[in-house]
């Protein structure tokens, strides 16, 4: 019995200074970090726009806060070789966390990522996420998301940063800047673009005996319309060259086909009254002509469902159409993927950069109407930074500014030409500053980067070295040389946020007079009755224009 | 008089054994039942849209949702498909569920135990496989192109020469049949373990004197099981309804992947689910208006169901002079 008291006071003697202890470290412990909350510290930095003046300035800033980890995620989408989407973050954070350990800055950007294959995902998420304080702090996807995300207040306003950063804005062109701004403020920096050409198959063009050469001047001066079009596509047909005169993208792509709009002279936009437009004439003219390349076998009925890899890449790739409507970055992925089946093993394996130059022409999207010029269509990415960038980070509610500043300081270092030029040169999207497009034709850094002598994070060269070595080719360089000037002739769809909702209204229609459950003008009429149903979009649209009676295709 | 009435029977209630028995279950039903139903409701008097919780949760726009809604039933071309196919599945799958189940329950009475039991599993499948791998599986059968195994084996049969697009060429008959065929065989095995285990406590005297007078299998379940089954019909029927007004999962997948029209395969409870989870803008007032109005039906049928099939003749207090 007296053993055991002993062993008790004993053991309560312990426990008592441990407890001191424990207690006593907590003290100090919370006393240090009141006087880093209410010191004389800063939470904001004045820009100045020299990057390395404000980044410094920045970490000089979190550290005196006590911040040595700032934690950001990204989020983007697309096809499997647009990964520096994410890794131009993760990049631009190697970058700066070098520039903050050769100043003595103890801090360091760690940045988690996510990409899947569908950026409409990426928005669908951001949104669900967002109010859960879940959201990605910086994201890049389409600008035609910037409208909703804007007027939910979900995006950082990036107006005031960019006032000190007009070199760096400069850089851009100033098209792609218009596309990033919603009721005249900037909500993104633009991360790549592209255009989207038609393809045109030479081997079975030539086969059936059509004649390419001069096509793209043909297209461009709206000598070659989609009558013209249709024509080869039945010469195809009958001459057994191939199954289909034209492949399209499938009902979540629909931007591509919106091109038949403009090509018809529509428009889908009024800037005067800021409302979203429904050209009757221009709509009721594209699905005309899809419903009678689908009627005549040349289109497949079930289009709008067909299956990317199972389906749509590999008819494209294996010679099974004349044209396929599609971008820029189908190039270079059918480089890296397997959609070609070797007709002498049997195999599905990607195809060389050889063969596509060899199996493909590449023109603008050709005009209805004669005379006029051939287009394209171009969805720039954009980052996009959360009005919330930061929230996952300690004393978030007193270094808000300051998180907010380094993530578009972030994205200004992800801006860097080298960046944006090797996201070019593996994904096939075009460059979106003067600066990379000329880095792109440097002979001597496009060579560094083939054979990876190029300084890059290793976790980035090592996620992006197998796309690197099938991509990078002087084949590559030129067709991105090529296609640029497409982007003379380039189109955007509008930026609203009832905008989502009217284009999957054609998304719907199109796949029913394709599918002949509707003619054109039933589909059209639908289309009308579907924005009337709905009092949002009845007041956001102009119906303009009727159905042509007199018009006929081919 | 009649207030102090109530409140002093809900007094007493609360003080009672019975209280303290049932207040798990009241607690269940109070969080996720109750307070769902009730969040709803609010919803549905916001403008709340893309999940912009912080900015549109107090703002209120009275009936503006309901009548948006009442709207879009009046004028859009593609809602009204989607009630009359509500209407048609549910009754249609109602009467698959209820009958089939009973006749399967029946059925494997009458067998031996052996094969009542490997009948029963076999019917039980269709629940006991994941949605997604369940609803592939009918996928790859109606596909709509040759690669679909209805049409291989009817081409291989020389029944038909092109493949046939059940899910989008026959409208409406063609969806509907395949969202019917799916859900039914899903709901089938739900009433055959109900009626199953009823008709496995009917006294085996009752079945044992029937055949010693002479009667059939048809006279044993039309004068014994079928009358001895009433209340299990009854709770069956009106579970299944209320289920199937709600149901969504497979339906969902279906129209996802393109194997039925969006319009005709479409029904309400899905409907509502597109309207906040995958439309272009997730209009959630909207969407939580079109829910109470569902909820407010549902809750409607569910009653009339009852009153139809005499549930309160069922659950009266015997009168004491047996």
């Amino acid at each position: 019995m007296r053993y055991y008291t002993a062993l008790s006071k004993t053991a309560g003697i312990v426990i008592a200074i441990i407890i001191i202890i424990a207690v006593a470290a907590g003290a100090y412990y919370y006393i240090q970090s009141q006087k880093a909350a209410t010191g004389k510290t800063v939470t904001f930095v004045p820009l100045t726009g020299d990057f390395n003046k404000d980044i410094i300035n920045v970490g000089k800033a979190l550290e005196q806060n006590g911040i040595k980890t700032v934690q950001f995620s990204v989020w983007s989408g697309g096809d499997p070789n647009s990964v520096m989407r994410i890794y131009g973050i993760v990049e631009a954070a190697y970058r700066i966390n070098n520039i903050w350990k050769q100043n003595n800055i103890n801090v360091e950007i760690k940045i988690t990522t996510r990409y899947v294959s569908n950026p409409n995902s990426v928005y669908e998420d951001y949104i669900n996420k967002w109010s859960l304080g879940q959201a990605p702090d910086i994201m890049a996807n389409g600008y035609t998301y910037i409208a909703s995300l804007a007027s939910e207040g979900y995006i950082l306003d990036l107006t005031p940063y960019l006032n000190n950063y007009t070199s760096f804005l400069n850089q851009f062109y100033p098209t792609l800047i218009e596309a990033m701004k919603w009721k005249g403020k900037i909500y993104g920096i633009p991360q790549d673009t592209e255009a989207r050409p038609i393809y045109i198959r030479r081997d079975v063009a030539a086969c059936a005996g059509l004649d390419l050469a001069g096509l793209a001047e043909k297209i461009k001066d709206g000598q070659f319309t989609w009558s013209d079009l249709y024509k080869w596509a039945l010469k195809v047909k009958e001459s057994g060259c191939a199954p289909w005169g034209l492949i399209h993208r499938k009902g979540s792509a629909h931007p591509d086909l919106i091109q038949f709009i403009y090509a018809f002279g529509g428009k889908l936009y009024d800037e005067k009254t800021g409302k979203l437009v429904f050209d009757k004439a221009a709509v009721y003219k594209w699905f005309t002509v899809e419903k009678t390349f689908a009627d005549h076998g040349l289109l497949p009925h079930d289009m709008m469902s067909w299956d990317w890899a199972k389906q749509i890449h590999p008819t494209v790739v294996d010679g099974k159409t004349l044209a396929f409507i599609g971008g820029t970055w189908h190039w270079f992925e059918w480089q890296t993927k397997a959609y070609y089946t070797d007709p002498k093993t049997g195999q599905q394996r990607p195809l060389t950069a050889e063969e596509v130059h060899k199996f493909f022409y590449y023109t603008l999207f050709p005009s209805g109407i004669k005379g006029k010029h051939g287009l394209t269509l171009s969805q720039p990415f954009a980052w996009m930074i959360n009005s919330k960038a930061g929230e996952q980070n300690p004393n978030y509610d007193k270094l808000k500014d300051l998180y907010h500043e380094l993530a578009f300081l972030v994205v200004v270092k992800a801006s860097d030409p080298d960046i944006i030029a090797i996201h070019s040169l593996i994904s096939g999207h075009l460059p979106v500053t003067k600066t990379a497009a000329e880095l792109i034709k440097n002979k001597t850094w496009v060579e560094e980067l083939k054979s990876l002598k190029i300084k890059l994070d290793p976790v980035v060269l090592n996620n992006i070295k197998s796309i690197i070595e099938k991509t990078v080719n002087p084949i590559n360089v030129q067709f991105l040389a090529n296609v640029t000037y497409m982007l003379e002739y380039t189109t955007f769809t509008p930026k609203h946020p009832q905008y989502p909702k009217l284009a999957s209204l054609f998304a719907e229609a199109l796949d029913q007079v394709l599918r002949d459950k509707m003619t054109p003008a039933q589909a059209v009429n639908f289309i009308v009755e579907k924005i009337n149903a709905d009092p949002d979009l009845k007041n956001s649209v102009e119906i303009v224009g009727e159905i042509p009676q007199n018009w006929t295709f081919p | 008089m009649a207030k102090s009435n109530l409140f002093s029977k809900i007094k007493g209630f609360i003080h009672s054994d019975a209280f303290i028995f049932l207040l798990p279950a009241i607690i269940l039903i109070v969080v996720f039942y109750l307070i769902p139903i009730a969040v709803s409701v609010y919803m549905s008097f916001t403008p709340l849209r893309n999940w912009n919780i912080q900015r549109y949760i107090h703002e209120f726009v009275g009936f503006e949702n309901y009548w948006r809604f009442f709207y879009m039933v009046t004028h859009d071309p593609t809602v009204q498909p989607i009630f009359i196919t509500t209407v048609v599945f549910i009754v249609i799958t109602l009467m698959v569920n209820v009958l089939g189940g009973l006749g399967l329950a029946i059925a494997t009475f009458f067998m031996g135990e052996r094969e009542a039991s490997g009948t029963q599993l076999l019917w039980l499948l269709p629940r006991m496989t994941p949605i997604a791998v369940y609803s592939m599986i009918w996928y790859y059968f109606f596909h709509g192109s040759a690669i679909g195994t209805l049409n291989s084996i009817l081409m291989a049969l020389g029944i038909i020469h092109q493949p046939i697009d059940w899910g989008q060429s026959i409208i409406p008959w063609g969806p509907w049949m395949i969202i019917i065929f799916v859900n039914g065989l899903v709901g089938v095995s739900y009433g055959m373990i109900v009626f199953t285990s009823a008709i496995s406590n009917i006294p085996k005297e009752l079945v044992i004197a029937a055949r010693v007078d002479g009667a059939s299998n048809w006279n044993i379940t039309k004068n014994i099981l079928i009358p001895l089954l009433k209340w299990h019909i009854v709770y069956v029927t009106t579970w299944q309804m209320l289920s199937l007004l709600t149901t969504y999962d497979h339906i969902f997948l279906l129209v996802e992947w393109g194997l039925v029209n969006r319009y005709w395969g479409t029904t309400w409870a899905l409907y509502i689910y597109n309207m906040a989870f995958t439309a272009a803008e997730k209009d959630l007032g909207l969407a939580a208006a079109t829910g109470v109005i569902l909820v407010i039906v549902g809750a409607v049928l569910g009653l009339l169901a009852l009153k139809i099939m005499g549930f309160d003749k069922m659950v009266k207090e015997p009168r004491g002079d047996i």
